[in-house]
């Protein structure tokens, strides 16, 4: 069997790395992302008073610190049993909404749109962001940038920090806003919601009209049908928030829903010895290797899986977007794992959109945004959506409230398998009996799980929104027999 | 000049700290108008955010090399790295890609050239903890000396 490795030259804080086999015949047999794990999470927050896990678990990542703030909060209030008032749980999803329009911002305009804007056969040196720039103008660059920084503005705000926010307390928030800052966050909202349909507007125009990467985004290297997540409300209307956790078919038929205590009955986790890393699949349909299709557990947890999990968006410019997108892919669900990066683009809409809907909400300057916990604490779960899919945060505590026990599944590990997938469908376009076809291959492998924006906990990046990768093809003694590489010296 | 000194790192992850805990024992070492110390978590546009608009920038952060030794100090620019430290992630962009980007916008950053990092190689980073390593913790105060004569000269 024949190796190859696309594994980054820099290793810093640890690295990401794709190893391909190849059979016999010189056909991929099989891909995998290995990513480095932190360790011992568990038992650091062991013996801590569970009101400092919403302060702590943002330290987990440098991407994701409200999404972790968020969930842990919720697992909070849970431990404590106490509901939050209605104007602390809005003014928590106003500084989710916001974080949600930052974090895909930065996704979509400066890893996913180069590859789309620029073209994949760009020379790599240009396709970043500063090239997208040069070619979409450096007022629009300078527009994401403001409209990042907003986000950024409204969650620091609300949090009282920007950058790991501590708002969230156990039974609600610590601060109420006043009419000054209501009409502050509304104004920003209504410029984001403009920007939102910019970014579909710049979709439309720039991808959809171009036939190659039409074609593209529906060619079976990037087809891949599986199970999809996501939280929704009551009405099945997608939510990053709160609600239960939907799970639909391949057919797009619901497969379960369930409620954040029910994680355990739905969702198990695979261990493979080659890594750390814990693969979640569907109990019930049980984990049978890295392959997808209605008999296999594997489960996508994305912006794609999210709008393929819901019956639609909740506010309206969002549903008309979620509509258009059905109609132009062909019906639901769709399998294409390029077209995450249009739904994250919806998100940025809809997320807008909630800002606006929230800000203007005539109980969101309420004082009364926190109830003060009386229950004797015990056992709690809490999960939003995050960005990189669905993140559950699970404590036991004893009578004081100090941590016993925690679990967390966080958003990206969801997603192992199926990046797995991805890559390893990229690849075989590109090998064939043996054959490599050099030119283009890391692209498209980068790509494939690009659009999943893994959140990799390491340092795997040089330049602008390029990745150095080096491949090498090993023959059966291991000896390496060819070696491309893309930002490596 | 004026002047902002950023530790860098993830005080729960073992030494990754480091960058942190050495720009903690400056801040009790120097009171000077013109500088400005700083904790972050985060690289790309977000550590863009928080150097905006200063002339001198020192970066105290973490780095793993292929052949450092725990401890060793390492002096860089911006344009010594390939990758960089904590500011490089498939999520965001590097701290070179932020700074150019940054510029192109026309943002008030400092030039590269008023940017120093200074970077500990460090043994750990993988496992949850508040304290740093041995080796780590025996070059602190080496690293602090450093940064402080850094500012003494007024060389970036």
């Amino acid at each position: 069997m024949r190796k190859i490795s696309i594994d980054p030259i820099t290793r810093l804080e640890g690295h990401g790395k794709i190893e391909i086999f190849l059979d016999e015949e010189g056909n991929v047999a099989n891909a995998y992302l290995v990513v480095p794990e932190l360790r011992g999470f568990e038992k650091f927050a062991e013996g801590r008073p569970v009101e400092e896990m919403p302060r702590i678990t943002p330290r987990i990542c440098g991407v994701c610190p409200e999404a972790h703030h968020m969930a842990s909060a919720k697992a909070c209030d849970a431990v404590y049993h106490v509901e939050v008032p209605p104007t602390g749980r809005k003014l928590r999803e106003i500084l989710y909404s916001a974080f949600y329009v930052a974090d895909h911002t930065v996704h979509f305009y400066i890893l996913g749109a180069p590859d789309f804007v620029l073209g994949p056969d760009a020379p790599p040196a240009e396709r970043n962001i500063l090239g997208l720039i040069h070619k979409v103008g450096l007022e629009i660059g300078g527009e994401v940038i403001r409209c990042r920084g907003m986000g950024m503005d409204i969650v620091g705000m609300l949090g009282g920090k920007t950058i790991h926010p501590v708002g969230a307390l156990p039974g609600g928030v610590s601060k109420a806003i006043n009419e000054e800052e209501r009409a502050q966050i509304e104004a920003w909202g209504h410029e984001l919601v403009g920007f939102g349909q910019f970014g579909l507007q710049l979709f439309h125009d720039v991808v959809l009209e171009n036939k190659a990467y039409v074609d593209m985004i529906l060619s079976d290297a990037y087809t891949t049908p599986m199970y999809y997540m996501g939280l929704v409300d009551e009405r099945n209307l997608v939510n990053f928030y709160d609600g239960k956790v939907r799970v639909v078919d391949p057919e797009g038929n619901e497969f379960v829903k369930y409620a954040p205590d029910e994680y355990l009955d739905v969702i198990a986790e695979h261990v493979e010895p080659w890594t750390y890393l814990k693969f979640p699949y569907l109990k019930k349909v049980g984990w049978k290797g890295f392959v997808t299709g209605r008999d296999s557990g594997v489960y996508q947890a994305t912006p794609l899986s999210r709008l393929n999990a819901a019956d639609g968006m909740a506010t309206p410019r969002a549903q008309e977007a979620y509509e258009h997108f059905y109609e132009t892919m062909g019906g639901k669900p769709v399998h294409s794992t390029l077209a995450t990066h249009w739904a994250r683009l919806i998100e940025i809409l809809y997320a807008a959109e909630r800002i606006v809907e929230l800000a203007t909400d005539p109980e969101i300057t309420d004082p009364h945004v926190r109830n003060i916990p009386t229950e004797t604490p015990d056992e709690g779960i809490g999960i939003v959506e995050a960005p990189r899919g669905t993140l559950t945060h699970h404590y036991v505590t004893d009578e004081r409230g100090i941590v016993q026990k925690c679990n967390l599944i966080v958003g990206t590990t969801n997603n192992y398998a199926p990046i797995s997938i991805s890559i390893k469908k990229a690849a075989q376009a590109m090998i064939k009996k043996g054959q490599v076809i050099s030119e283009g291959l890391l692209d498209r492998v980068e790509m494939a799980f690009r659009s999943y924006d893994p959140c990799l906990g390491c340092a795997t990046h040089t330049l602008p929104g390029q990745m150095p990768l080096e491949v090498l093809v090993r023959d059966g003694e291991g000896n390496v027999v060819e070696r491309l590489t893309q930002f490596v010296e | 000049m004026k002047t902002l000194v950023v530790g860098l790192g993830n005080p729960i992850l073992t030494d990754d700290g480091v960058g942190i805990y050495i720009v903690r024992a400056l801040e009790a070492r120097c009171r000077r108008d013109d500088v400005t110390f700083a904790e972050a978590s985060v690289g790309g546009l977000r550590l863009l955010d928080v150097i905006a608009g200063y002339e001198r920038v020192v970066l105290v952060d973490a780095i793993q090399t292929c052949d450092g030794k725990p401890g060793d100090i390492h002096r860089l620019h911006p344009n010594d790295l390939r990758a960089s430290l904590h500011s490089g992630s498939t999520h965001d962009l590097s701290l070179t890609g932020a700074l150019a980007l940054g510029r192109g916008l026309g943002m008030v950053l400092p030039d590269n050239e008023a940017i120093v990092i200074i970077a500990i190689e460090v043994e750990d980073v993988l496992t949850f903890g508040e304290t740093v390593t041995p080796a780590v913790a025996a070059t602190i105060p080496c690293a602090v000396e450093a940064v402080l004569a850094d500012l003494e000269t007024g060389e970036p």
